[in-house]
């Protein structure tokens, strides 16, 4: 770094006036400004891949939301806005025209077509490219690009949600000459994009630099290079916050937002989750398969004192099965009751004798898992449910979820990936489906139906119904839908994203500037 | 000489077994540890996919062949490739190794030169205020886990005080508080080695002649108590290397220092059977070639245990 004379002298004004303030006042103006060109973000782990087909972890996938364009966007607000295709629209019930954008170049120079987006799709579900987003557009029978500016996806049934899905991972676009020329290994050490920044090195366990695309068809972001920074261990990730190596800090825990607030240059952001926390349940095992039960161990749940004791108010009850900010969330369904006392009697309705009810946790894989499930077991215990913690390891846990070998209920943080019930209770509770332990013929049959239509007042009535459903049998048992919170030096504006993006397109991140 | 050198070859041999063995016990405890296809797949991956999967990574046959591959790999300098990185597990160690060399040679150097010292004033001076202080750092830098001391330093000397960076690799600054932080234990244990380990040679009867023939109290500490309380303080800063490599792991964690141990937990977390193998053998590998070294000191320092 070199510095002007004249930056020093500033330097040295600003040094003595801040030794003129007395303890407590806060600090000089320009901590809430700066002067900087350079975005400096920290997350709580290394990236594993650059080839956006490769990963689903949120750690690559904040990097590679923003070297790669996906042809629609999921905006922080929630909203689906246009990405490398400008608009949309269906024809007929199988098949959705993309009018793509004309003039945007890759990183390398070469220009954008539909080829390469045709490529790209088709790239997700090719078995010679072993990717590992190969389900994510199971629903696409084929593809057609006629000319450079014009996308035709056919579906195999009606997809209402064929946008969405590209607005998530595996729908990052990749550029088929450069790929196909390079090959996946040397593509993966130097991907070529049309995002907002370009790939220029990653130290690995150390940081990824990237360089703002001067070119990019939104607009140049507000600085020159990106840096993210691995940094593994909390403690150490706020102490780089609170001394301003970093601009951005990624999975701020609760019990860490009054001290990143009452540090004058420092402030703390957040984003409403998409998506819940629950108790998900194995309902084959006796009694958690008598759904009086599960209504007792729902309503036996202080939610309002585990969001004030353990979230630090960082937190919202959920009312069921479907996100606050999806598709048919219902604002009038009231948050899920506390009642210990009704609790007593439906156990006895039930004829509960005492069994034991265990709950599988991690110690630290989702926040706050551990200190969660030992509070839900003294708040059953209060009502007369044996509860039983038991500890596990992340990949025990991952190992038992392939198995579906839960023995009663465990920590899931399902995401809400199209921000729609679709591609979260239905994606996971749905037949087949990774936490597939209850099967109820109605619920099945509203769920298969609504996947499939592209009416959407119709899905909004199964969604209705299927929530009501839910609300009987609990094959989850919704706790919390948690704030995600972000520390940031004040001189930032950015918006934190529900899907644990990290938007810095222009749209949503200012250097707040002198 | 020949001696010396047949010394040095049985030594040698002992190294080639104690490395067969480490290989052994890695390649057992990380398939007895799982499966590490439920890791690399989203939980909504379909069945199919995880057989696919097991079959690439040749995870779906018989132990015994899995462990002949691996070790016919391993005689070729094989380690196989990185289930996560998806390239050659031996290159992604190598790539990380200079950052541990640098942390670890920086805290051994540190450990050394400041606890030797330390230990042989404190013996000199025994029981004055300076041995008591420098043994009661010592307890602290022995009792106190690394961790704590990691983070103790981030929030005083980087946070507090805004003398150093918090974490991250970079130049000499970036360097000074992982290599204290990792050189900590080692230097007590050295300093309290030394410590006894000169009392023990300043009450032998040839120190008491040299002090009786009037020779200079500087000239008997240097010349005929250090070169023989020498031999326990090599073994226990050889022995200290190990240990290092192992705060290694705690310490890269907490500075966010990208070397081989944070790549191990790392590799642990996610099965990635070739890399946490690669790691440790390369690391006992460091270890049984610093102890060979060691042994070659001793005869070096010693003739008398050349013979033997």
């Amino acid at each position: 770094m070199t510095v002007t004379r004249r930056e020093l002298l500033k330097g040295a004004a600003l040094a003595g006036a801040a030794a003129a303030l007395p303890a407590g006042l806060p600090g000089p103006a320009t901590a809430q400004t700066t002067q900087k060109r350079e975005l400096v973000v920290a997350q709580g782990g290394d990236i594993a891949h650059l080839d956006p087909h490769m990963s689903t972890s949120s750690n690559d996938i904040r990097i590679s939301y923003n070297i790669f364009d996906n042809l629609t966007s999921r905006r922080p607000d929630g909203k689906l806005a246009p990405g490398l295709a400008s608009e949309w629209k269906l024809q007929g019930q199988q098949a959705w025209a993309f009018k793509l954008r004309s003039g945007v170049k890759w990183h390398n120079g070469d220009p954008f077509t539909a080829a390469d987006a045709k490529f790209s799709l088709e790239r997700t579900y090719d078995p010679a490219a072993k990717t590992r987003v190969n389900t994510v557009f199971t629903t696409i029978e084929r593809i057609e690009a006629p000319d450079p500016t014009t996308l035709i996806v056919h579906t195999k049934k009606p997809d209402p949600l064929l946008p969405a899905r590209l607005g998530f991972y595996g729908g990052q676009i990749v550029p088929k000459k450069y790929l196909e020329a390079v090959g996946q290994e040397k593509f993966n050490q130097a991907p070529v994009g049309t995002g907002p920044v370009r790939f220029v090195s990653w130290t690995k366990d150390d940081k990824v630099v990237l360089d703002a695309n001067a070119d990019y068809w939104g607009g140049k972001p507000d600085f020159d290079r990106l840096i993210v920074r691995a940094l593994p261990e909390m403690a150490p990730r706020v102490a780089a916050l609170l001394k301003g190596e970093v601009d951005i800090a990624t999975q701020l825990p609760p019990d860490q937002g009054e001290r990143v607030k009452a540090n004058a240059s420092t402030t703390v952001a957040g984003a409403l989750y998409g998506g819940l926390y629950v108790l998900a349940v194995n309902s084959k095992v006796k009694p958690l398969d008598n759904p009086l039960v599960k209504q007792a161990l729902s309503l036996a749940i202080d939610r309002d004192v585990i969001i004030k004791e353990l979230w630090r108010g960082r937190g919202v009850a959920p009312s069921g099965p479907i996100a606050r900010g999806d598709n048919h969330f219902d604002p009038s369904l009231p948050p899920l009751a506390y009642n210990p006392k009704e609790a007593r009697e439906l156990l006895k309705k039930a004829g509960y004798k005492n069994e034991e009810i265990v709950i599988e946790t991690t110690a630290g894989y989702m926040a706050g898992d551990k200190p969660m499930a030992e509070a839900v077991q003294a708040m059953w215990k209060d009502a007369g449910i044996n509860g039983k913690v038991e500890i596990v390891e992340y990949s025990v846990r991952a190992q038992k979820n392939r198995d579906k070998s839960f023995k009663g209920l465990w920590w899931s943080d399902p995401t809400s990936t199209l921000r729609d019930p679709d591609g979260m209770m239905w994606r996971l509770l749905g037949p087949g489906g990774p936490q597939d332990y209850w099967r109820h013929a109605e619920w099945d049959e509203l769920g298969n139906a609504a996947r499939f239509s592209v009416d959407e007042k119709f899905r909004g009535e199964a969604y209705k119904k299927m929530t009501k459903i839910f609300l009987e049998h609990f094959p989850w048992i919704p706790v919390i839908q948690p704030y995600e919170d972000y520390g940031l030096q004040k001189y930032v504006e950015w918006n934190p994203d529900p899907l644990q993006q990290l938007e810095i397109r222009r749209f949503n991140f200012k250097f707040r500037r002198a | 000489m020949r001696t010396f050198l047949v010394f040095l070859a049985s030594r040698a041999g002992r190294a080639v077994v104690a490395l067969w063995l480490v290989s052994t016990v890695v390649f057992v405890v990380m398939r007895l540890s799982g499966d590490p296809t439920p890791l690399l797949l989203p939980p909504d991956a379909p069945r199919s996919e995880i057989f696919r999967l097991r079959t690439e990574l040749g995870l779906d046959r018989p132990l015994p062949v899995q462990y002949a591959v691996f070790m016919g790999n391993l005689l070729r300098g094989d380690f196989g490739q990185s289930i996560r990185f998806k390239g050659p597990a031996i290159g992604v160690v190598v790539e990380r190794l200079p950052a541990t060399l640098e942390l670890g040679l920086t805290s051994f150097g540190l450990a050394v030169l400041i606890a030797v010292p330390i230990g042989l004033l404190s013996a000199v001076y025994r029981n004055s205020p300076l041995d008591h202080a420098a043994m009661g750092v010592a307890l602290i830098g022995q009792s106190a886990p690394t961790f704590f001391i990691g983070i103790l330093f981030i929030l005083v000397v980087s946070v507090k005080l805004g003398l150093l960076p918090t974490s991250g690799r970079g130049d000499w600054r970036n360097l000074l508080l992982p290599a204290v932080t990792l050189g900590l234990f080692g230097m007590a244990s050295v300093a309290r080695l030394t410590r006894s380990a000169v009392l023990e040679v300043l009450r032998a009867d040839y120190i008491r002649t040299a002090r009786a023939k009037g020779l200079a109290e500087t000239l008997v500490i240097a010349k005929h108590t250090f070169k023989n309380a020498a031999i326990p303080i090599v073994t226990i800063t050889g022995l200290q290397f190990g240990s290092l490599l192992a705060g290694a792991v705690v310490t890269e964690t907490v500075f966010a220092w990208p070397g081989i141990g944070r790549l191990a937990i790392q590799a642990i977390y996610n099965r990635d059977y070739p890399v946490v193998q690669c790691v440790v053998l390369l690391s006992a590998a460091l270890f049984v070639v610093v102890n060979l070294a060691i042994d070659a000191i001793y005869g070096l320092l010693d003739p008398r245990i050349r013979v033997r």
